[in-house]
């Protein structure tokens, strides 16, 4: 009796510390899977703001200012325009 | 030696307690048990749920999960407007506690003087002061390392507009708050907005969160809005709207672009605009969306609705000729009279030189009724079907309280009011057969279906007249554009001022089609004020419009409908030996 008592006992002991371990263990677990929930929301909003920075840069604007001053450019007319057309495009009546 | 005392048998030691006292303290410590036990009935059966909850109150916490804005996008996808995270620097003034380098280089940061940093940290009554709100995530990052106590940082969002002052006006802005106050972003703020979510969580003493206790509620984000706004052509747009606004010393300028199959408004833009980022100084004449909001007398823009109606009503064909010499018409007492008097003029060459005479000649012998159900059924007098805040609906009065000279007048623009944007769809009908496109600020697939106005043949005809006023003998040959055919009708009115007209002040206006052959796009442009010599809707507003309609027919990718004399462009290149 005071054997089957005391092997009750340790399991006890042993169940109620496994426990704790779990708990804390889960705990843990749970607060890194907090950490890079908010990590990726904020690559996301970093990824949202890069993109806006990037539409910044590259604005017609900004495009047309470049590629006139810098590159010499001119916006084309039909004057200067070859148009070409393939026969697939005029079968489906978008062409002249 | 001694002897030692026995204590048990001792009779001097024998005990006289009596009975009771042993049991009163069996009793006393029972009555304490009973009361232990009371106690934990109370905490644990009837005041259950208070504990529970004070309980909770110590550890548990509700965390709001904010949803983001959805973005505003063009018809290609790019963005117009978008949230980005911008970090509120606030402080709790007296735990403040940095080095004088530290906090010039926090005043740096900010870009604010030195003095006005030490002034809001200053009020040591205050727990809580916003030393500034949304700035860059950057700037951000370096004040966190800079490290000084008492300074917090506060996670918001602020609205990026990468297009500028160009779309200002249909995109709109939203507040510090994130909500919508003008434009798309108030018009479809419920669609935007979303929903926040929130959890209830369990945090540890450090304040992370360690456990959640149940279901989460996740964020609903905003949804994109996709407009019809192409970017590009709306760029192009308001940059010739502005050149001619600033070189015609104008006051102001609008100019819309309908794709006139779709019946999507591709550009809207008004100068003077402004900057949706930096609104520190914006004033009324800055914020206000002219095309939609200002209503103007149309003047001679009118004029083709009037022709189509008598061509409907068979009374008149394109070839019908009609005296208008002397140039004078005297109705019910008051006289009419043209700018340019012409003589005998066919019905195209009426709208073409933009004939007074002629045009109401031919509205004498409509029904005020008749006329009016026309304006009606292009859209004057209405308010446009778009979602925009503060869209006018112009004034048309009903038709029984005409008078003959009021009829008369109404058929060439004065006497009835419109906004830029309705007379840009009224003539949709021109640009298709005949009938009246809806319009829509969202993208959309499928070509539009209208509602019929005047037939097919009729449409055709009025076109071609529309592209004889662009042509020799027309008012408005700057309209014409590099290879692709326009038509369209200048404008010319006096600004009504008080009571009566104002003496030198008018309004130019330009509104067209292009290409004639097979119309793609509805053009509207109008010039307020231009004081710098020139004022006729044909020599201020018809440039505006003729590179307007050149850029966004290339930009649609529409190959040109007329012959073009080819340039051969070189680069001198200087001879050498």
């Amino acid at each position: 009796m005071t054997r089957l008592n005391l092997v009750l006992l340790v399991a006890v002991l042993v169940s109620a510390l496994y426990l704790v371990r779990t708990q804390y263990e889960s705990r843990r677990l749970f607060v890194e899977l907090e950490k890079t929930t908010a990590l990726s929301r904020q690559l996301d909003s970093d990824k949202e703001r890069l993109q806006v920075e990037k539409r910044a840069q590259a604005t017609p604007l900004r495009v047309e200012q470049i590629s006139r001053e810098r590159l010499q450019m001119r916006s084309a007319t039909p004057a200067i325009t070859q148009y070409v057309t393939y026969k697939n495009a005029a079968a489906d009546g978008s062409a002249p | 030696m001694s002897r030692s005392v026995r204590y048990t048998s001792s009779p001097l030691l024998a005990s006289k307690t009596p009975v009771w006292r042993s049991k009163l303290i069996v009793a006393g410590i029972a009555l304490a048990f009973a009361g232990l036990a009371g106690r934990a009935a109370y905490v644990q059966v009837v005041g259950n749920d208070f504990f529970q909850r004070q309980g909770e109150v110590r550890f548990a916490r509700t965390l709001e999960l904010p949803a983001n804005r959805g973005r505003i996008l063009d018809r290609n996808g790019l963005i117009l407007a978008s949230s980005v995270p911008a970090p509120s620097i606030w402080a709790i003034p007296e735990d403040v506690d940095g080095s004088k380098a530290q906090l010039a280089e926090l005043a740096r940061l900010l870009q604010m003087p030195m003095a006005e940093l030490n002034k809001k940290l200053s009020n040591e009554d205050k727990s809580f002061v916003w030393i500034k709100r949304q700035v860059d995530a950057s700037v951000g990052e370096k004040i966190h390392a800079l490290g000084i106590k008492g300074i917090y940082q506060r996670k918001e969002y602020r609205r990026e507009y990468p297009e500028g002052e160009a779309a200002a006006h249909v995109v709109g802005f939203t507040n510090v708050e994130d909500r919508g106050q003008e434009g798309m972003e108030l018009a479809f703020n419920k669609d935007l907005a979303g929903h926040a979510g929130s959890r209830r969580v369990i945090k540890d003493r450090l304040g992370r969160v360690v456990e959640d206790v149940r279901e989460q509620v996740p964020p609903v984000d905003g949804k994109d809005l996709q407009l019809s706004i192409d970017s590009k052509i709306q760029f192009f747009a308001y940059q010739k709207l502005r050149d001619a606004v600033l070189t015609h010393k104008a006051k102001a300028g609008s100019v819309v672009v309908l794709d006139s199959i779709s019946g999507e408004v591709l550009a809207l833009a008004n100068y003077p605009s402004f900057s949706p980022d930096k609104r520190q100084s914006l004033s009324g004449a800055q914020l206000r969306n002219r095309a939609l909001t200002d209503t103007f007398e149309p003047g001679s823009t009118m004029k083709p609705f009037v022709v189509a109606l008598a061509l409907q009503k068979g009374l008149v064909r394109p070839e019908t000729q009609i005296q208008t010499a002397p140039g004078r018409l005297t109705i019910g007492g008051s006289t009419i009279s043209d700018a340019h008097p012409q003589g005998l003029l066919t019905v195209n060459q009426v709208i073409q030189k933009s004939s007074n005479v002629g045009t109401v000649k031919m509205a004498m012998q409509l029904q005020p009724r008749e006329m009016w159900e026309m304006f009606t059924q292009v859209g004057f007098g209405q308010k446009p079907q778009v979602p925009f805040p503060g869209a006018v609906s112009g004034r048309l009065r009903a038709y029984k309280t005409w008078r003959p000279i009021e009829q008369a007048t109404m058929s060439y623009g004065y006497g009835v009011s419109t906004s830029l944007f309705q007379l840009a769809h009224a003539y949709s009908v021109f640009a298709r057969d005949g009938d009246l496109v809806p319009v829509s600020m969202l993208k959309s697939a499928d070509p539009a279906v209208g509602v019929r106005v005047i037939s097919e043949k009729n449409a055709l005809a009025m076109r071609n007249m529309l592209h004889m006023v662009t042509g020799p003998g027309g008012t408005a040959h700057k309209a014409q554009t590099m290879g692709y055919s326009v038509g369209g009708k200048t404008g010319t009115a006096h600004k009504q001022e008080g009571k009566g007209y104002a003496d030198k002040k008018y309004r130019g206006f330009f509104v067209g089609i292009a290409p004639t052959e097979k119309p793609r796009i509805v053009v509207a442009v109008m010039i307020d004020e231009p004081s710098n010599g020139k004022y006729f809707g044909g020599d201020v507003a018809a440039p505006v419009f003729s590179e307007t309609v050149q850029q966004t027919l290339r930009m649609l990718g529409l190959p040109p409908d007329m012959a073009v004399k080819p340039q051969i462009v070189t680069n001198p290149v200087e001879e050498s030996f």
